[in-house]
């Protein structure tokens, strides 16, 4: 039993299989049509140890060694039926991702519900390819888990079918189960730092204030205050006054800043990369900044939306169907 | 796969259970084990703990390397025989506790709780008792425990919680057990095995005077007879096991073979019947006596690690001619004794009708008289003499046997249990001319001796007589302390016939049992449990016949459920077996335990929301309708109680309160409301409140 999910001819054909048994949905409760079940290495060993005892009762003619084999043997066939119920009637629901960018591990967020009356241990959750995170409820009816996926690519990334299995309660049956939550996430290209933006601060003093201590253009006289730099002081007037006072400088930035497909150099990915890198420097200073790339303008503008909808188009720049829905079949 | 640490890392609180489980599990063993093994697996265990703690670190590999070599050459030393039971336990139990020191990932966690339970049922093997089951019962639970830590969360310590599902667990599992013990066929052994060999225990197959007197220290119970015909009375059971035909040196044993032509063959299994109507050597006689009515029993045997079982005279083993199995493993020797062909390890249950009425060896071949007659030379000059004498005075054989009886009876002959040490030479002599004071066996031995000094085939038996009864599960019990000893005579015409001489001195012992023919000085030495036993403590007796009775019935019901029995029952069930039957009977039992399971795994209850409050309140609204008070829709409980007594102010404060706070209701509140309510009902029952106008 593969605790991957598949890639292979065969693995297609189950996937297809799978694809019918349990259809695309964002939220699953798992019943018997979903759940697999199947004993582990260990329950196969198990098997081995009660016919050992059978043997063993046998030769002896020993009622009680019988007892055993036979109490090993039905403590397997309930433990079935406990393993099965651990997951049955879980709801799975995926509740979101907030996006990342190429290279990093991508959030998706997963909340794992009980029915009443019957908590659940033991639970592990994970995408393929990834360390399982074990799930626990017991006072609350429901938990939240996010899971992390690496490996993503730019434009919208769909980390496949999600892996739900239990051993609970003694390890020798694993009951599992994959889910297809419908689960997306938007990758955003992987940033490049210090690019050489190609319109840098102006020189006039208009625009915006971006650094009250920058050095390029002088501002404002005020009173010295202990921690100014001594080279800021006004000499000339400290000689006239008696009280030291600083010239104040600062700079300012163009507020009409657009990212330019034409001030980066490199191919498409490496562009996108550092535009993005560009638009999240831009955002870190609190700049207004616009995008023009091939194909799409976006006026300037500030805020968490602004720079979301910036790197959207970023990330989806030349990705076919870019519209998350609907969405055939599995993202390969 | 992709495991993270933590995933093959042993969870404490599993950790904690399985060093208790290990314990447990090992605890009983030490019955059957040295103690060096103990030894080990103590400190093994406390090494463990303080790894637990964090105080010390895993043995080095060198260590362990050497301690594994070291066990394995001290079993080797340790003179147990190779393939015995008791080498393979030592090797598992060692294992199993060096496996401990080193046990640090989940697989080997698991390793440790496949070998508990492993062990669990190797300790079957040497002693099936309730008491013992009831341990391992609860043994196998805290293994189980211990395997649903291993799936449990890593980071809790809560070994109640593992203990509480195990319990739920190996309880559900019991209705499904019982079908499979029930019904689960039951096989002959595939190969043979090392049997547990222990110490053997009852009577053994040389005696010398004093073996017996030991014997009858012990309160241990030597087998269980149920009757299924009329019980013979106490003093006609004798339940010979052994017969010991070689005198030497003051010891008897069993006859060896004379020579190879010796008709001895034990016939076995479904030939006995025969011997029923043709003795072996009378094969070509007509008989001429009547068989008689049987007396039919089943014997318990508890294991003694020898091969000769017990019955009545001419004991025939009842042959299952549907199953071929079992009884054909019991044998009827040449000297009319009942033998299994391995030696009892277990409890072993057969079958047995008996004819008292068969003579045994109407004729006696020459080879036969030749070894029941045998004395050493030079041994009891005396007693030799002394016999012929009394032989010649006498008026044939049986006169003569008399005699000897009368002597015994009128002689200054003393019954003890603890008689004076006889020399190995001249014993005899010096027991009935000089001490007088003996067990049975000295007066059996004495009398075989006389008998052959005078000609006459004779020889001495082993066994128990009589037994007691218990009138609660109505069988008879014969423990240890019941063992005896008597002499059997060659009369001719009438074959082998039974001399008890103790009776001569004794003849209590055989009415009354033992204890009624010791004198006070033999009682105080017997253990506080017995003479509480055979006190006249009428309640005290009838509590031990129900201990008694309990294990009586696990024996019958689970430890004696043999293919045999099974057998039986099956065929009550289903009438004729077949494999098709059984499948299904098999099939339904499980489906209707497990469907049980299910039902309580997957049944959801229909919750009753309803509050406490609301339903004490609904009860008495029920209640008071009958009387003509009816609650209007638009009234609360509180206005409805205040306008059937207005005076019941505190009672309607706490119904608004309790109704209104509903999570704080405790039981005390609940209790008073529920009282003050049924004291109103009453009132309105009784009419002292009259129906009140609504407006």
């Amino acid at each position: 039993m593969s605790e991957q999910f598949p890639g292979g001819f065969v693995q297609k054909r189950f996937g297809g299989w799978l694809e019918k048994r349990i259809p695309r949905a964002s939220q699953i409760t798992l019943n018997q049509q979903s759940i697999f079940i199947f004993p582990t290495p260990r329950g196969l060993v198990f098997g081995g140890l009660i016919v050992l005892l059978i043997l063993g009762a046998i030769n002896y003619q020993n009622s009680l060694v019988y007892a055993v084999a036979f109490l090993l043997g039905s403590l397997f066939l309930v433990t079935i039926l406990h393993t099965f119920r651990n997951l049955s009637r879980v709801c799975i629901e995926f509740t979101g991702a907030p996006g990342g960018y190429v290279g990093e591990e991508i959030e998706f967020g997963i909340r794992v519900s009980r029915p009443a009356g019957a908590s659940k241990e033991g639970i592990r959750v994970a995408w393929p390819n990834t360390v399982k995170q074990w799930v626990d409820i017991h006072e609350k009816e429901a938990c939240g888990i996010k899971l992390f996926v690496g490996g993503a690519h730019r434009g919208w990334f769909d980390p496949g079918r999600l892996l739900i299995e239990t051993y609970y309660p003694l390890g020798l049956l694993r009951a599992w189960t994959w889910v297809d939550l419908a689960a997306i996430a938007l990758v955003y290209p992987k940033p490049i730092f210090g690019g050489s933006p190609v319109e840098s601060a102006t020189q006039k003093d208009e625009g915006e204030l971006v650094d009250p201590l920058g050095s390029d253009d002088f501002r404002d006289i005020r009173d010295y205050q202990p921690g100014d730099p001594v080279k800021h002081i006004l000499w000339k007037s400290y000689a006239r006054t008696g009280k030291p006072v600083i010239k104040q400088y600062g700079s300012y930035l163009d507020p009409r800043f657009m990212i330019n497909w034409d001030a980066v150099a490199g191919d498409t990915e490496e562009r996108l990369s550092r535009l993005t890198g560009l638009a999240l420097d831009a955002d870190r200073s609190q700049r207004d900044f616009g995008l023009d790339i091939p194909g799409i303008r976006i006026e300037p503008g500030a805020g968490a939306g602004h720079l979301k909808r910036v790197l959207r188009e970023l990330a989806l720049f030349g990705v076919e169907g870019a519209s998350p829905a609907p969405k055939q079949g599995r993202a390969s | 796969m992709s495991v993270s640490g933590i995933e093959i890392q042993i969870p404490r609180n599993a950790l904690a259970l399985l060093m208790v489980a290990q314990a447990m599990v090992v605890g009983p063993h030490s019955q059957q084990l040295s103690p060096w093994i103990m030894g080990v697996c103590l400190i093994c265990g406390l090494w463990r703990w303080m790894v637990y703690q964090g105080r010390w670190d895993f043995p080095r590999r060198w260590l362990k390397g050497s301690l594994v070599v070291a066990s394995v050459i001290a079993v080797a030393l340790s003179g147990t025989n190779t393939f015995s039971l008791e080498m393979a336990t030592s090797l598992l139990i060692l294992a199993f506790a060096l496996k401990l020191v080193e046990m640090k990932s989940v697989r080997d966690a698991y390793l440790v709780i496949y070998l508990s339970y492993f062990i669990i049922a190797t300790e079957f093997l040497f002693s099936q008792s309730i008491g013992m089951a009831a341990y391992e019962l609860l043994a196998a639970v805290t293994v189980t425990a211990a395997m649903v830590g291993m799936n449990q969360m890593h980071t809790k310590v809560r070994p109640m919680a593992s203990f509480k599902l195990a319990s739920a667990l190996i309880f559900q599992t019991l209705p499904l057990v019982l079908v499979l013990f029930l019904f689960f066929p039951r096989i002959a052994p595939l190969w043979s095995i090392p049997l547990p060999g222990g110490a053997k225990t009852g009577i053994s197959d040389t005696v010398t005077p004093g073996d017996i007197a030991k014997l009858s220290r012990s309160e241990e119970i030597a087998f269980r007879v149920e009757f299924k015909s009329k019980i013979p009375p106490t003093s006609q059971l004798y339940w010979r096991g052994l017969v010991y035909s070689h005198f030497n040196e003051g010891a008897w044993t069993q006859a060896r073979r004379l020579h190879k032509g010796a008709e001895e063959g034990v016939i076995w299994g479904g030939e006995v019947a025969k011997i029923m109507s043709q003795g072996s050597s009378q094969r070509r006689q007509p008989q001429r006596y009547s068989r008689g009515a049987p007396v039919s029993y089943e014997v318990l045997l508890e294991p003694t690690q020898s091969k000769w079982l017990f019955g009545l005279a001419l004991p025939v083993a009842a042959h299952n001619q549907e199953t071929q199995f079992g009884q054909n493993d019991i044998g009827l020797t040449r000297d009319f004794r009942l033998l299994s062909r391995k030696p009892v390890g277990a409890l072993l249950r057969y079958q047995v009708d008996s004819y008292p009425e068969v003579p045994m060896d109407l004729t006696l071949p020459r080879w036969l008289k030749e070894r029941e007659t045998r004395l050493p030379v030079n041994d009891n000059p005396r007693m030799r003499a002394y016999a012929r004498q009394q032989f010649a005075k006498s008026n044939g054989i049986e006169s003569f046997a008399q005699n000897i009886l009368l002597d015994i009876r009128k002689g200054q002959y003393r019954y003890t249990l603890s008689p004076p040490t006889l020399p190995r030479k001249n014993s005899i002599d010096n027991f009935w001319f000089d001490t007088q004071a003996g067990f049975c066996s000295h007066y059996a031995g004495a009398f075989v001796y006389m008998m052959r000094a005078a000609g006459i085939p004779a020889r001495m038996v082993g066994g128990y007589q009589g037994g007691e009864f218990n009138p609660r599960g109505k069988y008879f019990v014969v423990r240890q302390m019941d063992a005896h000893a008597w002499a059997e005579i060659w009369v001719s015409g009438r074959g082998w016939v039974r001399y008890d001489p103790t009776s001569a001195v004794a003849p209590e012992r055989i009415e009354h049992g033992l204890d009624a023919a010791l004198s006070s000085e033999d009682l105080s030495i017997l253990s506080a449990f017995t003479k509480a036993r055979i006190s006249n403590f009428a309640g005290l007796a009838d509590v031990i016949y129900v201990i008694d009775s309990i294990g009586h019935n696990w024996n019958l019901w689970v430890v004696g459920y043999d293919p045999d029995v099974q057998a039986k029952y099956l065929s009550q069930l289903i009438g004729d077996i077949s494999p098709g039957k059984v499948a299904i009977v098999l099939l339904v039992g499980a489906s209707l335990s497990m469907g049980l399971v299910v039902i309580a795994l997957f049944w959801r209850r229909r919750k009753n929301r309803m509050l406490p409050v609301l339903k004490i309140f609904i009860r008495f609204s029920k209640g008071v309708k009958r009387f003509g008070f009816v609650r209007e829709s638009s009234e609360s409980p509180a206005q409805f109680i205040a306008r059937i007594d207005p005076s019941q102010h505190a009672l309607v404060a706490q119904l608004d309160h309790l109704l209104y706070n509903s999570s704080k209701s405790s039981s005390i509140e609940l209790n008073l409301l529920r009282k003050r309510l049924r004291k109103l009902q009453v009132a309105v029952a009784l009419g002292l409140i009259k129906e009140y106008e609504t407006a």
